[in-house]
């Protein structure tokens, strides 16, 4: 722990001192080099080599299958995909569940926060059991939920007044979709709503006080005061999730199979790579869903116009 | 007085929405196998029953699931925790050149999408051996859990007043003991939370588990619930299934009873702070 | 299933391939390794890859089902050992063609349903079986194992389909029974007398079982010249294909659909049978266990319940039944194919067909097991005889290493049913099956 000098001011004065600088951050970016790289090489070893090969692959038609009738086709897998009903239906289809499940959960978590915010009693109870949700299996809220709204074995169609006990959730599309943003929205909610809350409590207390001073109702005072002061905390709420709803998949595995339309982009890459062995198309999904993760993740980012690294950096 | 009835009502509606699914599951999962297939929708057990827990305890792929799940995510946490401390640190704490770099690539792995990598790794992990082992999975979950044990532990890093340790070796300490005594205790909570957030990671994933696997000898729990079967070989035995469900759930409440407070500083730390 | 050792067998699965370059990669491997311990014995091991079975009933003493067979045939040279695979078949394909695809060396036995035989045949990742495995097994299971002309697995057991019926039911419409029925008139008795006619029409394999018994009994087939693999001949817009069409069509909107049609398997479809004798039941397609199932059941809807061949699409043309089951394959990839070569004859004897049939419900594959008096006591007669010649005579789905791919793109022009029009969509699935097996669309 030699090194523990970064919070010294930058010497500014005379050459030698700048050489001594120079010469001491160069050892120290050998040295954090040195430390981050392990962790680097294990991020790009999963993530690289296989983007490179799902590249490579996806100008080939090629099936696992059989093997000896692979040819070159290259960009028709793309063209094929981008020209597919099948393709947009199942794009239209996660940028759905994305945008309803980010929304509602913004809403709710919102609230959440804002009551654990408030909270004098019962704190650790309620932060048990909001992480509970947060902890759970994915797929064992993708099964609860099923259940739930299954036609034999299910209470919701008992309990909810205007739909008949005959009533097939999963029989059709938008019903199908509303149990799969269900369960979803259930499990992730309480991740919002806690790192709003983070949010929440950098807000000072004293600028509220001033804003109730000046007759500043509550509704004002939230639009005002609260929610601008936020600005960063929902950024990162909204895009952490917002990436994660996009890649939805257990809860479709679990819940429809992507039947009645209910497919998610990942799904349907899923089924070409692992289910059909269509390595090539597959593979021009695998690209292809990787191209709108990060596009979506530059138009978030641009919207909110938040730099995280730089937000990152200072900490 | 208004605000405490407010807050009250606030507490049971968050109660609610977080409680109510699994108390579901679990009175489920006490219905019988044969009142579930005949269809039970009402909310509790008209027979409760202790035989689909003595069930899913006598299966022994279950079982095998639960050791593999337990296994791997503990290895695949304890190595990640170690890779992230030491990039953590260096991110904190050093000034280097291309840390932004490692802060975007931490990023981009964090947000990438799984399902795309699932095929390409399946053909690299069978030539290598890879496919259907313990490390097969270890790997890919390491990778990404690095990045939010990364962002976590070096937020908890820069909070901690390092000139302490140079204030222990003027006191006479050495430079092991000033470490030892002095950062590891202030560092230790945010290691810890990591390792949480990490294990918590490994526990839920299904996607690796279903792709790169195909017997006991990898096969981690979510992927295993796939091989309930019912009375009827064509359904999965719904309370069965609501039972294994139940114990994969427990050890999570555990955790969440016993590190509540660690695992909400850093969950709120790692990504709001940033 | 009992695997006494499971950490040892899994380590005699995996001799050390594990060589990556990476020391991280290298330090888990050989701590896993360590951990494992345990020694080789001399005598080989078979593993088999088995489909799961039914539970067994709680009075069952000893190793039930595929367990038990492998049990049987372990022999002082080998010892058969099973795994287990996933519950859906379409699971057991993924699992099994990723060994296979890694030439796998584990496998040596698997269990395989007759869709995907064809499939792994024409990959190369079968191994050839006893030449006399074909002897005295009925034509249907024959069919469902065979490739290119020859057969590439032996069966263990054949499954069909026949109607299962409550006869107050049938009796209540007028219908007689004793006669070959046809799907309108037992979808119009089961609407007139507030009946369901049950049917599997989820978005999965089994929909298509009931779409290709449709097209096959009215004289057509879904593809043809599938030896020619992605340039096979589509044959669903044919007259066959409307015939069938216009059945479910008229079936999904009439009162006598179950209201989860369009999720509806094999087992959801039990409850519609009538739970006591008071509901009024209905009709059903179904496989062989439900005789089983039934009889578990309320004993007054038991006494009540009927079984007649296959409802025919057309009038006066003998239906083909849909065929199922399970063929035993040799991995080509098995380091001990020739005592997988015994063991196969062993598994797939008729004493152990009978067996399993006793245990499980699953009917045999060879003939002559028909008409053996174990089986004889727990079945009617009447009804294994409709057993045998449902099997004899089924309508396999055709044999193509691509069916996987034709059966989604089939269920995405037919799924849900209620939106089959027996005008447009005979003609849009063939299109799109031609277009998916040219990779020009996703499926």
């Amino acid at each position: 722990m030699a090194t523990g000098a970064v919070t010294a001011p930058r010497p500014q004065a005379s050459d030698r001192a700048r050489r001594a600088a120079t010469e001491r951050s160069r050892g120290e970016n050998r040295l954090g080099w040195k430390l981050v790289a392990p962790a680097v090489v294990m991020m790009l070893l999963v993530t690289a080599y296989p983007m490179f090969r799902a590249l490579y692959l996806s100008l080939y038609k090629y099936r696992l299958t059989a093997p000896e009738d692979r040819e070159f086709v290259g960009l028709n897998n793309y063209l094929a995909v981008l020209t597919d009903s099948l393709w947009w239906i199942d794009v239209g289809n996660t940028v759905f569940i994305m945008v309803v499940t980010v929304a509602v959960e913004l809403v709710i978590g919102f609230a959440f926060a804002m009551v654990m915010h408030r909270l004098i009693f019962a704190r650790g109870v309620v932060r048990t059991s909001i992480l509970i949700p947060y902890g759970i299996i994915t797929v064992v809220s993708a099964f609860a939920w099923q259940f739930a709204f299954s036609l034999n074995n299910g209470f919701v169609n008992g309990w909810l007044p205007f739909v008949g006990d005959d009533f097939n959730w999963f029989g059709s599309k938008w019903p199908a979709l509303f149990a799969i943003c269900v369960s979803e929205i259930w499990k992730t909610t309480p991740f919002m709503s806690l790192l709003l809350l983070a949010g929440l409590s950098q807000i000072s207390e004293d600028m509220l006080e001033a804003a109730k001073v000046d007759g500043a109702t509550w509704w004002q005072r939230l639009w005002k005061v609260i929610i601008p002061n936020m600005r960063a905390a929902i950024m990162v709420a909204v895009l952490f999730r917002a990436l994660d709803a996009f890649r939805i998949f257990d809860n479709i595995y679990v819940m429809t199979r992507g039947a009645q339309g209910t497919e998610s982009a990942s799904f349907l890459t899923y089924r070409q790579v692992i289910e059909q062995f269509e390595l090539g198309i597959g593979s021009a999904l695998s690209v292809l869903l990787f191209l709108s993760v990060m596009l979506i993740a530059f138009l978030l980012v641009k919207l909110f116009r938040v730099d995280l690294a730089a937000a990152r950096q200072e900490g | 007085m208004r605000t405490k009835v407010g807050q009250g009502i606030g507490l049971v509606l968050i109660l609610l929405w977080c409680l109510f699914p699994v108390a579901w599951i679990f009175s489920l999962s006490f219905k019988s196998v044969e009142e579930a297939a005949a269809g039970s929708p009402q909310f509790l057990p008209k027979d409760p029953t202790l035989d689909t827990y003595r069930e899913v305890l006598a299966n022994d792929d279950f079982q095998r699931a639960l050791i593999n799940s337990f296994g791997i995510s503990l290895i695949a946490t304890t190595l990640s925790v170690i890779l992230a401390t030491l990039a953590a640190y260096a991110i904190a704490r050093l000034d280097f050149t291309g840390k932004r770099v490692v802060l975007s690539i931490a990023l981009a792995i964090a947000m990438f999408p799984v399902v795309s990598l699932v095929g390409p790794l399946f053909d690299q992990w069978r030539v290598l051996g890879l496919f259907d082992t313990w490390p097969g999975l270890i790997i890919p979950y390491m990778s990404f859990t690095l990045p939010l044990a990364i962002w976590t532990l070096s937020a908890f890093f820069r909070e901690i007043p390092w000139e302490m340790e140079q204030a222990a070796q003027v006191d006479g300490a050495t430079a092991w003991q000033a470490f030892r005594k002095v950062i590891v205790p202030l560092a230790a909570p945010g290691v810890f939370t990591a390792a949480i957030l990490t294990f918590f990671f490994a526990w839920n994933d299904f996607v690796f588990g279903i792709s790169l696997t195909s017997t006991t000898d990898a096969r981690p729990v979510p992927a295993q619930l796939a091989f309930f079967v019912g009375p009827d070989q064509f359904n999965a035995p719904t309370s069965t299934l609501a039972a294994a469900s139940m114990m994969v759930t427990v050890p999570i409440i555990i955790i969440v009873l016993l590190f509540q407070r660690k695992i909400v500083a850093g969950l709120t730390s790692g990504a709001v702070k940033g | 299933m009992g695997r006494p050792e499971p950490v040892t067998a899994s380590r005699r699965k995996h001799p050390r391939r594990r060589q990556v370059a990476l020391g991280m990669v290298a330090v888990i491997a050989s701590s896993l390794l360590a951990a494992c311990g345990g020694g080789d014995s001399g005598k080989p091991t078979l593993t088999w890859y088995i489909n799961p079975d039914p539970t067994a009933p709680d009075d069952f003493k000893g190793t039930f089902g595929q367990a038990g067979i492998a049990e049987r045939c372990s022999t002082d040279q080998y010892t058969v050992e099973t795994e287990l695979l996933p519950q859906s078949a379409t699971e057991q394909r993924i699992q099994l063609l990723r060994r296979l695809a890694a030439e796998d060396t584990s496998i040596d036995l698997m269990s395989l349903d007759p869709v995907f035989t064809a499939e792994f045949a024409d990959a190369g990742y079968l191994a050839p079986v006893p030449a006399n495995a074909s002897e005295g097994v009925l034509q249907g299971a024959v069919e469902g194992a065979s490739w290119d002309g020859k057969l590439v697995a032996a069966p263990l057991w054949a499954n069909t389909q026949v109607l299962w019926y409550r006869k107050s039911l049938a009796e209540a419409a007028r219908l007689d029974m004793s006669q070959p029925v046809t799907w309108d008139q037992v979808i119009d008795a089961a609407v007139e007398n507030k009946g369901t006619v049950g049917v599997q029409a989820n978005k999965y394999e089994g929909y298509v079982v009931w779409i290709n018994a449709l097209i096959t009994s009215a004289g057509g087939a879904i593809i043809t010249e599938t030896d020619k693999g992605a340039d096979a001949a589509v044959g669903v817009d044919s007259e066959a294909g409307t015939v069938a069409a216009g059945i479910v069509e008229k079936l999904a909107n009439s009162s006598a659909a179950q209201a989860d049609i369009s999720v509806s398997n094999e087992g959801t479809v039990i409850p519609y049978l009538g739970e006591k004798a008071s509901d009024p039941g209905g009709f059903m397609v179904n496989w062989t266990f439900i005789y089983a199932t039934v009889k578990g059941g309320d004993e007054a809807v038991f006494k009540d319940l009927g079984w007649a061949r296959y409802p025919q699409s057309v009038e006066g043309k003998e239906s083909r039944p849909p065929i199922g089951g399970i063929n035993i394959g040799i991995s080509a990839f098995s380091e001990n194919s020739d005592l997988a070569t015994q063991a196969v004859e062993c598994i797939t004897s008729e004493e152990n067909q009978i067996q399993y049939a006793i245990e499980t419900g699953n009917m045999p594959a060879s003939e002559a097991t028909y008409d053996s008096e174990a089986l004889k006591e727990q079945f009617p007669t009447d009804l294994l005889e409709l057993f045998r010649e449902s099997i004899d005579t089924a309508g396999p789905r055709p044999p193509s290493p691509y069916w996987n791919t034709v059966v989604s793109a089939v269920l995405s022009k037919w799924h849900p049913p209620s939106q089959v029009d027996e005008q447009t969509t005979p003609q849009e699935t063939a299109t799109f099956i031609n277009a998916v097996l040219d990779g020009d669309a996703l499926v």
